[in-house]
């Protein structure tokens, strides 16, 4: 414990003695993490608005004009108790003149020419949005249609799946630009702790004689890679932060109504810097300080 | 405390330790002295395991240096004490933490290390130099402090490589006595040097190398 306080100790001022080349990782990691958070960021905003604009999309299921009330709630009952469909929404023939009438002025002359009530009843079901994928849903309607009181099934098929692969490509960027972010952190720590090694290799040596054991040695290194790491990510996080709240209180001011539809500050984006700058600058100083020989 | 049997060393092809076979007792003062590139550096690198005999069998304080594994190798340099000619202090740590040091990698309390070290300062006359940084001391006291550090730990065995290679007359004869008091308190001592002056009329044993082979072993 005494020792790895005394190492600890000799981290610190090993750190402050190679202060310019420190800081200089350190701004570096810095850097690459706060690419690394925007983009989860954006993701995470990608991924809201995609979850707002999917609770407005449902299948509309219109109907055969000779249902009777009973068969009404039966199906009624049938959707609901459909895992993927979260809502179930009647509407009868005159609900749905009524809104047509609301959306055309009723006055409008379009509705004077019918004698009889020309819209079908219909269902509104809104879905869960793990269904929203186009294969599945496309499914799904197909097996709705094969219901007899069924007339036809609508939905937005062309617009879910370009939302979808939307949603996808961002995933994708995500994922590779976080490995090359992860890889770069891990080794920008990695050549200067190697250089920091280096330069004490004299040091190293005279340690070895003393009978210094490998942890004795190493530990200096990686907790000096810690450091790096986490002020890396701390200062990284810190000018996401304010960049995003600026450019968010930007966005608003243009753009009210997006309001609901950005996220806070996430807890996620909160710890996944510092930890990530952590662990990758560990993993950089344990190669760079290698297999220590005797 | 030494026992070498028949060691050979190469460098390239080409011997620099040719069969070399000799014991020193435990508690002994031993001068090893031949001309430049005799094999003294290296004689002694084999001794505290910096190198490995390519023939032949060395012990070590009871250890037979050829079958120990490379993790046990800080356990014995830890009985272990090195000066060489340059020193090799930290120069980025005072006086104080360089003597230390050589108890903090044994992981010793910082209390009994604080006792230990300032005990051993005061004993040589250096410490109103503890907090100094090396670069602030002359060469003998350099030179001095190395010599702590190398024996704060109590080691069994202190080896010395020119340890007044960089130092004037007057430095390096308080540097001999200071291994002498050493040897004194029951440390075995050995000590390689080109300087005749320092073991002339010593009494005391003097191995001499030529080309790698022991030429002489004598009294000085
Ligand atoms: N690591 C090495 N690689 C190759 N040759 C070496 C090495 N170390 C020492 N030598 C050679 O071994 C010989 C003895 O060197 P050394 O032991 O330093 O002699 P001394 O200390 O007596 O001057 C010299 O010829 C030197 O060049
Ligand atoms: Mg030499």
């Amino acid at each position: 414990m005494r020792t790895l306080y005394y190492l600890f100790q000799t981290a610190v001022k090993n750190f402050w003695h190679e202060k310019l080349i420190n800081a200089l990782t350190v701004l570096t990691v810095a850097l690459g993490l706060m690419i690394l958070g925007a983009f989860t960021l954006i993701t995470l905003n990608m991924d809201l608005s995609l979850r707002q604009w999917a609770k407005g999309f449902g299948l509309i299921v219109y109907l055969k004009d000779n249902m009777t009330l009973e068969d009404v709630e039966l199906l009624k009952e049938y959707f609901k108790k459909d895992k993927d469909i979260i809502e179930v929404n009647y509407i009868s023939k005159d609900e749905a003149l009524k809104e047509l009438k609301q959306t055309l002025g009723a006055a409008n002359p379009i509705l004077g020419g019918f004698e009889e009530n020309p819209l079908p009843s219909s269902f509104e079901l809104r879905l869960e949005r793990r269904a929203l994928e186009p294969l599945r849903i496309k499914q799904k309607a197909e097996h709705i249609r094969q219901i007899a009181w069924v007339e036809d099934v609508q939905y937005g098929e062309k617009w879910l799946s370009s939302l979808n692969s939307l949603s996808k490509g961002i995933n994708v960027i995500a994922i590779i630009l976080g490995s090359v972010i992860f890889i770069a952190t891990a080794f920008v720590t990695y050549s200067t702790i190697k250089i920091l090694f280096y330069r004490r290799a004299e040091e190293i040596e005279t340690l070895k004689l003393l009978g210094a054991t490998r942890s004795f040695i190493m530990l200096p290194f990686l907790i000096e890679g810690l450091f790096i790491g986490i002020l890396g990510g701390i200062i990284g996080l810190f000018t996401l932060q304010g960049i995003y709240m600026f450019a968010t209180s930007k966005i608003i001011e243009f753009l009210p109504s997006i309001k609901g539809a950005t996220t806070s500050f996430p807890f996620t984006a909160y710890l996944l810097p510092p930890f990530t700058g952590a662990l990758m600058s560990l993993i950089g100083s344990i190669f760079a300080v290698g297999r220590i020989r005797y | 405390m030494i026992q070498l049997s028949n060691v050979s060393k190469y460098f390239d092809n080409e011997y620099v330790l040719k069969d070399i076979t000799f014991l020193i007792d435990k508690g002994a003062l031993v001068y090893i002295t031949g001309p430049s590139g005799a094999g003294k550096t290296t004689l002694l690198r084999l001794i505290y395991m910096a190198e490995r005999p390519d023939e032949g069998n060395i012990i070590v304080a009871g250890w037979d240096i050829g079958k120990l594994s490379r993790n046990s190798i800080p356990f014995l340099r830890r009985s272990i004490g090195v000066v060489f000619q340059d020193f090799r202090l930290l120069q980025n740590i005072t006086i104080f933490d360089n003597v230390a040091l050589a108890l903090r990698v044994q992981g010793g309390r910082p209390k009994d290390i604080k006792e230990t070290v300032s005990g051993l300062l005061s004993d040589i006359g250096l410490k109103y130099k503890a907090n100094d940084f090396p670069q602030h001391l002359s060469g003998g006291q350099q030179q001095m402090a190395a010599i702590a550090r190398a024996v704060v730990s109590k080691p069994m065995l202190l080896i010395a490589d020119e340890p007044t290679g960089n130092l004037d007359p007057d430095a390096s004869a308080n540097i001999m006595k200071l291994f002498r008091e050493i040897n004194l308190r029951g440390t075995t001592v050995v000590i390689a040097t080109h300087h005749r002056e320092l073991f002339r009329d010593t009494g005391k044993r003097v191995i001499y190398l030529e080309n790698g082979r022991i030429g002489k072993d004598t009294i000085g």
